[in-house]
């Protein structure tokens, strides 16, 4: 029966254009990428006087930031489109003004990026000092998500109204967890560009408190995490089961997790600052107790997700500890890739639980490590998921179907991703246990022997981005396929079902008051005496700086 | 009741040792990648 529900072709359309701004994103960012490593490798060098810095902001932003923003606020648009009904005009209209908000403000940023006035990285530390244009359009993909977030939960509420009394479809309750994590983290950064960085680059005031833009950052970088994880997990819980041919192991796991990410994603923002001086040891140690909190909600998923396979696995006859695994769907790329970003989920936890250590973090950190998990969490983990999730949804939205040709080509590409991946992350996370930082364009550092170690690492890297790239060019492929030249056909947008033997959801689940009181609770406990003490006890504040 | 008939059933055709076997495999690459990079922390000190 669920394979009729068909997202309404309005709302098919706004959610259409995010994905399209996704992938060009990912084409722009995917070139920035290859050529990084191509120069780190030391035999290569940019021509006509691009800035390193230039790509590199290029990169991160159009990649951690565009790419992931566009694509989950499509999905989750699709998704609360198909299982809480079509959205209505004025949502839609909403929908549409945070659309173009964030394309505008994207074409800004990526404009004062590529003249070379902004090369500050995606995490555009103070004091390095970008044109006011970068944080303006920055402030407009904001605001824009904020327009967008707030349409969804319009629409929940619309359904709540006329549903009372009942638990509200997984994946809507799960878009609105997500935008409500993202409102929340986002008034971090919202704070630092328009309370500190932008009047500084305007020229209005000329010092920044430095440490205090870095916390605000954080306040936000870190949950940002969360916010291109948790729509993965929305596949994984809600989509993945259906796929398989299996059921949702429980609901009410579901959501637990979901409510447990939102309560300790935020307040721990201090494990990317173990190294920053002026925060006093007990606030890292309370933000790092904090951290470990968050592996629960993931340790959580892990057991569903396996959970969820074996039954199906054993309800087709599997037998042994592992028979199960057989049963799965290989040879379907909608399963495969979610599933091999599972896969890599796993030494991308552990990494992760090697950062927020505080004596740990002091052997990786600001070394090329912490870009080699990044790329396991983001570029891998989360991405992966997101084009098996494209391989139903693009052709849903765009009416036609996938050829068994593209499903063999989505799966040639999730291997060739894993190939090239373990390359380049791989080779990152050895060369950053020896020390080679993370950031900075290729130097032998007067030939020291130390940096001269990390040389075939970076050549690995190369290897490994150039194969990745591959991986990008395939991708683009398949989805311009399945937008534009696939067969006209309808595509099913596969929701799970609840076990039969689950547990009946509780609908203290959707007590949203309570668990956003519990969230600035424990933002208030984790940050308010620290950031009190980074105003009060606050050295003089930074010039702006602009180094390239 | 209705609960309780649920768990029965829940209990007759589940068989997860799989899954607990797999999330105690996770557990311990967990622990092995922390207790390596810590070692390799002490020796560094």
């Amino acid at each position: 029966m669920n394979e009729m529900v068909k997202v309404d072709r309005r709302d098919a359309k706004l959610a259409l254009a995010h994905i399209y701004v996704a992938f060009i994103a990912l084409a722009l960012g995917g070139l920035a990428g290859l050529l990084q490593t191509l120069v780190r490798s030391g035999k290569f060098e940019l021509p006509a006087n691009i800035s390193y810095y230039t790509i590199l902001t290029t990169h991160g932003v159009l990649l951690g930031l565009v790419l992931t923003t566009f694509f989950i606020i499509g999905f989750q648009f699709a998704a609360v489109s198909r299982t809480a009904g079509t959205f209505s005009d004025r949502v839609r209209f909403w929908g549409w003004v945070g659309f173009w908000l964030m394309t505008v403000g994207t074409a800004i940023t990526a404009f004062f990026i590529l003249i070379g006035q902004a090369s500050v990285l995606y995490t555009f530390y103070a004091p390095l000092q970008a044109h006011p244009g970068f944080y303006l359009g920055l402030t407009l993909v904001v605001v824009g998500s904020w327009v967008s977030g707030f349409a969804i939960f319009a629409h929940y509420a619309r359904w709540k109204k006329e549903h009372p009394k009942q638990v509200s479809p997984l994946l809507t309750f799960m878009a609105v967890a997500n935008m409500i994590l993202w409102l929340v983290c986002s008034l971090g950064v919202a704070a630092t560009v328009l309370i500190q960085l932008l009047p500084w680059s305007l020229g209005l005031v000329d010092r920044i408190n430095v440490l205090v833009s870095r916390t605000l950052f954080w306040y936000f970088g870190h949950p940002l995490v969360y916010f291109w994880l948790l729509p993965a997990y929305m596949v994984w819980y809600a989509i993945v089961p259906k796929i398989i041919g299996g059921k949702i192991f429980s609901d009410s796991l579901a959501r637990l997790s979901f409510i447990l990410f939102l309560f300790f994603s935020i307040p721990v923002g201090f494990h990317h600052q173990l190294m920053e001086p002026g925060i006093d040891p007990f606030w890292k140690y309370v933000q790092v107790v904090l951290t470990f909190m968050v592996a629960i909600p993931s340790l959580m998923t892990a057991f569903a997700m396996f959970a969820t396979f074996e039954l199906y696995g054993r309800s087709k006859g599997a037998t042994g500890l592992f028979g199960w695994l057989r049963k799965l769907p290989w040879g379907d790329a909608r399963f495969f890739a979610p599933f091999v970003g599972m896969a890599f989920f796993i030494p991308a936890g552990a990494g992760g639980l090697v950062n927020a250590s505080h004596q740990l973090d002091q052997v990786v950190h600001n070394t090329i490590w912490i870009t080699g998990h990044f790329h396991l969490t983001l570029a891998t983990t989360v991405v992966l998921t997101f084009f098996g999730a494209a391989y139903w949804l693009v052709p849903h939205l765009s009416g036609r179907v996938m050829t068994k040709a593209m499903n063999r080509l989505a799966i040639i590409q999730t291997i060739v991703w894993v190939i090239g991946m373990t390359f380049m992350s791989g080779s990152m996370h050895f060369a950053g246990l020896l020390g080679a930082p993370r950031r900075s364009a290729f130097s032998t550092y007067g030939n020291s022997p130390q940096a001269l170690e990390w040389i075939p690492y970076q050549i690995a890297q190369a290897v490994g981005g150039t194969i990745l790239f591959i991986g990008i060019i395939l991708v683009l492929i398949i989805i311009t396929n399945l937008a534009f030249f696939a067969p006209k056909g309808e595509t099913e947008f596969p929701v799970a079902e609840v076990a039969e033997g689950a547990e009946r959801t509780p609908l203290a689940m959707e007590n949203w008051k309570l668990w956003i009181g519990i969230t600035v609770a424990l933002i208030l406990i984790a940050y308010t005496i620290p950031f009190i003490d980074m105003i009060q006890n606050a050295p003089p504040g930074s010039k702006g700086y602009k180094l390239w | 009741m209705a609960k309780e008939k649920m768990k029965g059933k829940a209990t007759e055709d589940s068989n997860l040792k799989g899954t607990l076997a797999s999330v105690f495999l996770l557990g311990f690459f967990l622990i092995f990648t922390w207790v390596s990079v810590y070692y390799l922390f002490l020796e560094r000190l």
